[in-house]
């Protein structure tokens, strides 16, 4: 309410981040994984003498270099770019309480890219141990850079003490920084091993493809047995609410939870009855529909840990539409549009009380709803009477666990109702008498039942 | 009428304000290096990429020093996570608010980078087959780079004047906001784009001598070449910085023509460092560098100055309460020392690899 919002048309600001976020996450667990994957695999090929494996880890680490140095370090730099202007409060409040663990991540990073680079421009110029050591040092980096983002991320849903006792490292060792630590780690090997079979499907030497593929299939097997076992734990420090809106109470949630367990199955069954048990037949078509299925469950995943943490954006300390919980009183008796920085009226204009209802949806309820895009107002509220609506908005965080309370004068609230009621053109009157026929319009209610 | 600022984050600073002004304006020192490297560098790799069609010096030159590109595009942005990050924790509700007005051209920005990226990638690791078509690459390359350099002066610019917010807010719908693309941009975008040509220049000069051993007389030839950039872009920067100088402000511009001792002492060694570089370059590249760098940090603590004065009557970070994170910091400091040391020891065995064991 601090700042103008941003209504980007359709998409709304919650999936114009999730888009960036989960392409991110899918290549940035790699750039973690894939760090373990080259040296491992390095290591091996020395060991075994295997030179048709090393020159396979060497075409790979090209790869690895043009997907995760500019794809994944620019999409990143892309949720940090898009979160500041989606929720700039929220994203200042983690920048005050966190900037030091964002410098000691920046440290990381510099020593990653650094890194990789070495290691991928090094194959001919450092001996053995030096380049696999060089490697090392990337995957280090790579894994401490997960470590510090985790606790960040990991903060918003379980800030846990942080609330009453704000420190540095209440809020970093929150709850579920640990759990969720050990289950990214596990997705980083899993996507290394998916990664690994996309470039292991085009190796012209049948015998040495044969090899890499059930390798890499391996990682995929090993990656995805830890995650349920890391998983449970995680879900065992979430909120009793986060737990019930995966689990039943909001529908679309539980459905993408299912999806989530839906996809990783279909991972693990493709990748042990494909390229691990039979890994001569496996093609580069294969290798891309298991690399989709994992992204399809990155991308379900990461919107049901997201959808959990309703309606809070920093759980139990700031809503989703960035009102922190310790102004809601204030803001309550003060109004919203009084409260809001940037609006054009800050008391209901009583001559376009319906403009005013705009905005209030916008300063209040734009960071989650579209008016048309994804998560539309005017579909949430077709069919609903004034008195449906009213009664909606005076119990919103009772009737749906997963969104705030609206907060605003009667006036404002009012506005709101109207301005929603006008979204939907209801139907029209029907002689008196007849069944359904709603007495209130919008014309009828010009927002005056209470003071 | 009183202007439309958020107000700052409830929370205390991590640390006091100056401390965290210094690593920004450090942080940027070390993101203007690779920046101006790879936006010089663009566009002097799309001449020689042209004229490569006819002329074997320039084709040469193309294929050799875009090597080097691909790293610096990593820098640029790696080193620039820094600044931002410490420009959002001092100046955020600023800083957001200038983002928010403007927001899908700033947004555009991620998409432009990546793009860029790529198109030097391409550009360095097929330019041979790419035939006559590599020019268009790298062509697009520099623009992409130009549109990038572009919005962040817009944003940075309106950022320090909060004053124009709430009008921008009521102007348009939130977002769409294209810049104001006044005199001072462009005077602003000049004057960096032509220290990014200056400092390539220069770098290109640098990097030519590792080609001796290889293609000696290509080496003398881009050395010249290269040093004719830097000493045509720092030459021009004269009247450029003059232009730039002169579309801030009054009272801005005053500070800097005595108006506070600190900031014209600043300027004039600044620039008398400048005229050192150029007088240096053909006898010492070291010398030259030293000085030239000397010029880019003073011009980035200038800036900052200019920053603070154009804040003042709006916003101070110095008011804002300060509660230190001391270990946290502390432990970033070390591991910064250690990630020095890091890439340093990298570094080492990748420039001399025959001493590696």
């Amino acid at each position: 309410m601090n700042y103008p919002v941003w209504e980007p048309p359709m998409l709304g600001g919650g999936l114009v981040i999730g888009i960036i976020a989960i392409l991110h996450v899918f290549v940035s667990h790699f750039a973690v994984g894939g760090g373990l994957f080259l040296p491992i695999t390095e290591r091996k090929a020395y060991r075994e003498k295997n030179a048709a494996l090393l020159d396979y880890v060497k075409s790979h680490s090209k790869f690895f270099v043009l997907v995760v140095l500019v794809f994944g370090a620019v999409s990143g730099v892309g949720i940090w770019w898009s979160i500041g202007l989606v929720n700039p409060e929220a994203t200042a409040t983690l920048i005050h309480v966190f900037v030091w663990g964002w410098a000691i991540e920046w440290v990381f990073f510099i020593v990653e890219i650094a890194a990789a680079f070495i290691y991928y421009y090094g194959w001919d110029r450092l001996d053995p141990k030096t380049h696999l050591m060089v490697g090392w040092i990337y995957f280090a980096s790579a894994w401490l850079s997960l470590f510090v983002i985790n606790g960040i991320l990991a903060f918003m849903l379980t800030p846990g003490r942080w609330i009453e006792s704000p420190s540095f490292w209440t809020a970093f060792f929150n709850p579920s920084m640990l759990p969720s630590c050990v289950v990214r780690t596990a997705v980083s090997v899993a996507l290394a091993g998916v990664y690994g079979l996309v470039t292991a499907s085009t190796l012209r030497d049948i015998a040495l493809r044969t090899e890499v593929v059930r390798y890499a299939a391996k990682w995929v097997l090993v990656g995805t047995l830890i995650i349920p076992l890391a998983g449970v734990w995680y879900i065992s420090t979430l909120p009793p609410m986060a737990r019930e809106i995966s689990m039943g109470a909001a529908p679309a949630v539980t459905i993408f939870a299912g999806l989530s367990i839906f996809f990783s199955a279909l991972v693990v069954t493709f990748t042990y009855f494909g390229p691990y048990q039979h890994p001569r037949y496996f093609n580069l078509t294969f290798a891309f529909v298991i690399a989709v299925l994992a992204l399809s469950t990155t991308g379900v995943t990461e919107w049901v840990r997201e959808a959990v943490r309703k309606p809070y954006i920093i759980y139990n300390y700031m809503y989703a539409n960035t009102l922190r919980v310790a102004d809601l009183s204030r803001v309550r008796q003060q109004g919203v549009l009084e409260s809001a920085r940037f609006v054009r009226h800050h008391q209901v204009d009583p001559l376009k009380p319906l403009e005013s209802g705009r905005e209030v949806f916008r300063v209040q309820c734009a960071s989650c709803h579209t008016v048309d895009g994804y998560n539309s107002i005017r579909f949430a509220v077709k069919g609903w009477s004034s008195d449906m609506i009213e009664y909606q908005l005076l119990h919103l965080n009772e009737l749906k666990g997963f969104m705030p309370p609206f907060v605003g004068t009667d006036a404002e609230r009012q506005a709101l109702r109207d301005w929603l009621l006008s979204l939907n053109p209801q139907p029209a009157p029907r002689e008196p008498g007849s069944p359904g026929v709603q007495a209130e319009t919008p014309a009828a209610s010009p927002g005056a039942s209470k003071p | 009428m009183n202007p439309v600022i958020p107000a700052p984050v409830p929370i205390p600073l991590p640390a006091p304000a100056w401390l965290v002004q210094l690593l920004l304006v450090f942080t940027f020192i070390l993101h203007l290096v690779p920046m101006n490297l790879l936006v010089g560098g663009a566009v002097i790799l799309s001449i020689s990429s042209y004229l490569g069609r006819r002329h074997t010096h320039h084709r040469e030159l193309a294929r050799r020093a875009t090597r080097a590109m691909p790293p610096v595009v990593a820098f640029t942005i790696t080193l620039g996570v820094a600044p931002l990050l410490f420009l959002q924790l001092l100046y955020g509700q600023l800083f957001y608010t200038s983002s928010v007005l403007m927001a899908w051209s700033w947004l555009a920005i991620v998409l432009m980078v990546m793009l860029a990226y790529y198109g030097i990638y391409w550009f360095t690791m097929q330019q041979e087959e790419l035939g006559p078509r590599a020019f268009w690459v790298i062509l697009l390359t520099a623009l992409l780079l130009l549109y990038v350099m572009k919005t962040f002066v817009e944003n940075i610019s309106l950022m320090q004047q909060p004053q124009d917010f709430y009008a921008r807010f009521l102007a348009g719908a939130v977002g769409n906001y294209l810049g104001s693309n006044s005199p001072l941009v462009f005077a602003r975008l000049t004057h960096f784009f032509l220290a990014a040509l200056a400092v390539a220049g220069l770098g290109l000069a640098i990097l030519a001598r590792s080609w001796k051993a290889e293609a000696p007389e290509l080496a003398v030839w881009a050395h010249r070449y290269g040093l004719r950039w830097f000493q045509a872009g720092t030459g021009l920067q004269f009247l450029v910085g003059l232009w730039f100088l002169f579309s801030l402000p009054a009272e801005i511009r005053g500070i800097f023509l005595g108006g506070d001792r600190l900031a014209t002492a600043l300027l004039v060694v600044a620039v008398v460092l400048a005229v050192l570089a150029m007088a240096a370059a053909r006898k010492s590249l070291a010398a030259s560098s030293v000085a030239i760098l000397g010029t880019v940090s003073l011009m980035a603590v200038i800036r900052h100055l200019v920053r603070i004065a154009y804040l003042r009557p709006y916003f101070d970070p110095h008011t804002l309460p300060v509660e230190g994170q001391w270990t946290v910091f502390a432990i970033f400091a070390v591991l910064l020392v250690a990630g020095i040391a890091t890439v340093g020891w990298m570094l080492f065995h990748f420039f001399h690899p025959a001493r590696a064991v």
